[in-house]
């Protein structure tokens, strides 16, 4: 059975490529949240796999959506995708409970070597 | 550079120098030779060089007035009599002060600064050192092209969390200057091949090297091996290592599974390993406190006129810290007492054919478990008389007779309120009676008495336990309760039966000696069931008592916790402390017994 991943990103470019990347690795898009409180509620319903997490979102951003994701779901593996010169968002999502981090641009093989890590 | 890492050498070479200054300065007076003088001149210009070093530059300016005068004592220009030697005792007491005042205010901003050295301490500086307990040293290097290497860093120290035998890591924050190159720290318990596993799965990493500790370690052997530790912490150290040993006691005593028969074994001997090391830790020699008392003699001997020789034996005795620093008033006081009191005028001693300088003797010697520290003068004796007078002027004493034997008399001496000064004199009468002498050394666990023979002189002896923190004792059970009587009190004990004579009787003989037969009932106010079978044989000085017991239960280690007496509470303890089998028990104080 394929895995199953919700990505959560307000561009839609992102998602679409994000998306791309993920199916041709095998991944099942069970979702796609524009902001933090819907990523939060789709992880609520759909409990997928995996997560990827844009930082800077409206309504809610992504640390918000990871601290109330692991709050709930402390096993939920998230994956924080962050642009350039966010490396204090990052650690800070990190030390909300986020598994890794990529950056954009993304480079497939980066975000699958990450992927893999989050989920290993 | 940086001076601070000296400060710890300087407080013990100035603190050393100061007290050589002060007993050749002492020395100089009484014996006019020229080694004296030229001890205290190395020691005037080994105190300036390295102060104008520190940069203390008023302490160094001190240091070399002094060092000119004493030249012109060396030259002959100065005579040293009594006057000079006053004013350059008064000058090393100036410099003492400076020197104290110096280092509270810290290594001068202004000293001189070593260029070359500051090079390599800006680069040793980057990296901070090893935490204590560090066996292993991970070197992490991250992918030079790893983005965002500071939240790298923090997946790899979260992927390392919890784990054990982790003491911490340099940098243990990143931030923008993070350069991908981390330390993480290790102690001996830890699996260093489960750590390098863990790193690497964080990510991005492009090296681990696992390194023995060892060049952290001699780069900073090259220092120093001394520590100057503040006494709190050792007490406190001593105190938790007390109680470990009062649990294990009481872990013998609990019927254990024969598998963990090999730990309690094992546990004992490191308790006990530990326990002498602590022992030696705490362990300074008399010295320290010695080296103050030619000075103090000399003082009160000038102010009252005397001449005085201080002979000191037994210098190298060790006691452990806590004690020492007890001690050094009631000594300090018993020698003023001796030069004020004791020690007779000039003319006095030549009318009673005695040499004319008086001389004062302290000594120490170890004995058993304890130390053993005289005060002995050559004067007149403890004037009884005079004793009774100011006794019963204070409302002491209203018995007909004066006290029959030493003890009475230094019973009466030892009151609160009595003093003997016919006026409150510079020397001894500053408010501190032989009350609290005898009270200090009784709270430190020991005895003091004192012989004294009228024209020949009079000799205090205190006994002292080496150590405070743990010791032994005997344990006893009057009238259902437990109580603990210290081993440095106890010569041994005897089982009460027909053949060691009438037990009703007041006295008792073991052996060739006779001694009174202290009733612990009586004193407690036991009055239920049981029966007196055994005695704890007391001695103190020369002095002997037997302290009649229901039970002499065995012998413990204990951890005596002094307190200051309740209201209402019988004199005769000590202290309290938790018996092996966890129960609290009061300290018995044979001293006050008997």
């Amino acid at each position: 059975m394929a895995r199953t991943v919700l990505i959560c990103d307000d561009a839609l470019f992102m998602r679409t490529m994000l998306g791309d990347i993920l199916k041709g690795a095998g991944f099942d898009v069970v979702g796609e949240a524009q902001t933090g409180a819907e990523a939060v509620k789709q992880y609520k319903a759909l409990k997928p796999d995996l997560v990827t997490m844009d930082i800077v979102m409206p309504d809610m951003g992504g640390i918000d959506a990871v601290r109330a994701i692991v709050k709930e779901f402390p096993q939920a593996r998230i994956l924080m995708c962050s642009a350039m010169g966010q490396q204090a968002l990052v650690i800070e999502a990190i030390q909300a409970g986020a598994r890794d981090f990529v950056v954009k641009p993304f480079q497939p093989s980066r975000v699958l070597e990450a992927v893999q890590r989050v989920l290993g | 550079m940086d001076l601070s890492r000296f400060v710890d050498l300087y407080v013990s070479e100035t603190h050393e120098n100061i007290r050589l200054l002060q007993h050749s300065l002492v020395e100089l007076e009484s014996d006019a030779g020229t080694s004296a003088v030229a001890e205290a001149f190395r020691a005037a210009h080994t105190l300036k060089g390295i102060s104008a070093a520190m940069g203390y530059q008023t302490v160094a300016d001190l240091a070399h007035s002094l060092e000119d005068r004493l030249d012109a004592v060396r030259a002959g220009r100065v005579k040293p009599d009594a006057g000079t030697v006053d004013a350059l005792l008064a000058a090393a007491d100036e410099l003492e002060e400076a020197i104290t005042a110096a280092i509270e205010a810290g290594p001068s901003a202004g000293a001189p600064e070593a260029g070359s050295a500051d090079a390599t301490d800006g680069l040793a500086g980057r990296q901070s050192p090893a935490p204590d307990g560090t066996a292993l040293v991970v070197h992490v290097r991250l992918r030079p092209d790893a983005p965002i290497k500071a939240a790298r860093a923090t997946l790899i120290l979260r992927a390392l969390a919890g784990m054990p035998g982790l003491l911490g890591s340099d940098p243990d924050q990143f931030d923008d200057d993070f350069d991908g190159r981390l330390r993480v720290f290790l102690d001996p318990s830890a699996d260093a091949g489960a750590a390098a596993t863990a790193i690497r799965s964080a990510g991005d990493v492009e090296e681990v090297q696992i390194q023995a500790s060892a060049p952290a370690a001699s780069a900073s052997a090259r220092q120093t091996r001394q520590v100057r530790v503040d006494g709190k912490r050792l007490d406190g150290l001593a105190d938790g290592l007390g109680e470990l040993s009062v649990l294990y006691a009481r872990l013998q005593r609990v019927g254990m599974p024969a598998q963990a028969g090999d730990m309690i074994d094992r546990l004992g001997t490191v308790l006990g390993e530990l326990e002498h090391e602590m022992r030696a830790l705490r362990m300074v020699p008399l010295r320290e406190v010695f080296e103050r008392l030619p000075r103090v003699v000399r003082d009160a001997a000038r102010t009252v006129g005397r001449e005085i020789e201080l002979v000191l034996e037994g210098e190298d005795v060790e006691l452990d810290r806590a004690i020492l620093d007890e001690i050094g008033e009631p000594l300090v006081h018993l020698l003023r007492n001796a030069v004020d009191h004791g020690v007779e005028s000039g003319a006095a001693r030549i009318a009673a054919g005695k040499p004319e300088r008086g001389r004062i003797r302290v000594g120490a010697e170890r004995e058993r478990g304890s130390v053993r520290i005289v005060v002995e003068d050559d004067g007149a004796g403890v004037s009884s008389v005079r004793i009774v007078e100011k006794a019963r002027a204070a409302g002491l004493y209203d018995r007909a007779e004066p006290p029959a034997t030493d003890d009475e008399l230094f019973r009466l001496m030892s009151m609160p309120g009595l003093s003997t000064a016919d006026a409150v004199s510079a020397v001894s009468g500053r408010g501190v009676g032989m009350d609290v002498v005898v009270n200090r050394v009784r709270a430190l666990g020991g005895a003091i008495d004192m012989k004294t023979r009228a024209g020949i002189g009079t000799t205090f002896r205190m006994r002292l336990p080496i150590t405070l923190a743990v010791a032994q004792a005997l344990r006893v059970r009057v009238g259902g309760e437990d109580y603990a009587i210290p081993l440095t009190h106890v010569s041994e004990a005897v089982e009460l039966d027909d053949t060691t004579g009438d037990v009703t009787a007041d006295m008792l003989r073991v052996r060739s000696h006779t001694m009174p037969l202290v009733r612990l009932r009586r004193v407690l106010g036991v009055t239920g069931e049981g029966r007196e079978v055994a005695a704890v044989i007391a001695e103190i000085g020369d002095r002997r008592a037997a302290l009649a017991v229901d039970e002499l239960v065995g012998r413990e280690q204990i951890l005596v916790r002094t307190f200051d007496a309740v209201a209402g509470m019988l004199p005769c303890f000590s202290g309290a402390t938790l018996l092996a089998d966890g129960r609290p028990a009061l300290v018995l104080d044979p001293l006050s017994v008997i």
